[in-house]
């Protein structure tokens, strides 16, 4: 098996990711690559470009990178970067938090290429809870 | 929609080891609740195989390789659960899975 496809969490807050974070390895496995980008670089509630570049470069294996913004400006912190310093094999998904990280992470663990962990992502926004 | 479905009446198979080419059936009851660790440790086992694999558990479908539709089951300790496979490695994969299930979580 090749390298694994890692993931950027990019949260408002550093709790939220973490805790995140801890959740996916418990399901997903320690394999995966992940990494946090949480908070304004000042440490204040927000996202920041520089930290998601230095998650994307953290969690970069050779895979490739899926991103998963919490909400709101996660999103547009993400775009302006990959606008500003375009990279090949990173995807943006559009995917609810916790469920789309759990998904992908598992997806992510088993092996699956970029693409396949991007559209785990993606489904679990149809996939009921209950 | 995805996710763990209705199952059509009578879709589910005859299960107890019922095998034809490139199909496997088998019943388990669950050891433990199918909560969201095991529930990714079986999505992880069941990318390992040529096979799809789907529990079919009070009526509902997942896909086994669903992390979240497994999940969504809310299959307890005690239920019995169908896990019908179709593919290359239907028999194999169902066998390991079904291992997985009857295993303390």
């Amino acid at each position: 098996m090749g390298n694994l496809v890692g993931l950027v969490l990019v949260s408002h807050s550093g709790a939220l990711a973490g805790g995140l974070r801890e959740m996916i390895a418990q399901i997903g496995g320690d394999d995966v690559p992940v990494a946090v980008a949480a908070g304004r670089a000042d440490g204040g509630l927000g996202t920041s470009e520089r930290l998601v570049a230095e998650a994307i470069a953290a969690a970069e294996q050779g895979a490739g990178v899926v991103v998963l913004p919490d909400l709101g400006s996660a999103v547009l912190t993400v775009r302006a970067l990959l606008a500003e310093q375009p990279q090949a094999g990173i995807r943006l998904v559009d995917a609810p938090f916790v469920e789309g990280a759990v998904a992908a992470a598992v997806t992510a663990a088993s092996g699956a290429d970029l693409e396949a962990v991007a559209r785990a992502a993606e489904e679990a926004r149809d996939v009921r809870k209950f | 929609m995805y996710g763990s479905s209705e199952d059509p009446a009578g879709q589910a198979d005859p299960a107890g080891g019922a095998a034809e080419a490139g199909r496997y059936a088998e019943d388990v009851v669950l050891a433990a609740d199918l909560h969201a660790r095991p529930a990714g440790a079986l999505a992880r086992a069941a990318a390992g195989y040529a096979a799809d694999v789907e529990l079919v558990a009070a009526g509902r479908v997942a896909r086994a390789s669903s992390v979240l539709e497994v999940m969504g089951l809310g299959a307890r300790a005690g239920t019995p659960v169908t896990l019908r496979g179709r593919g290359a490695e239907a028999e194999a994969a169902v066998r390991a899975l079904g291992g997985l299930l009857r295993a303390a979580g």
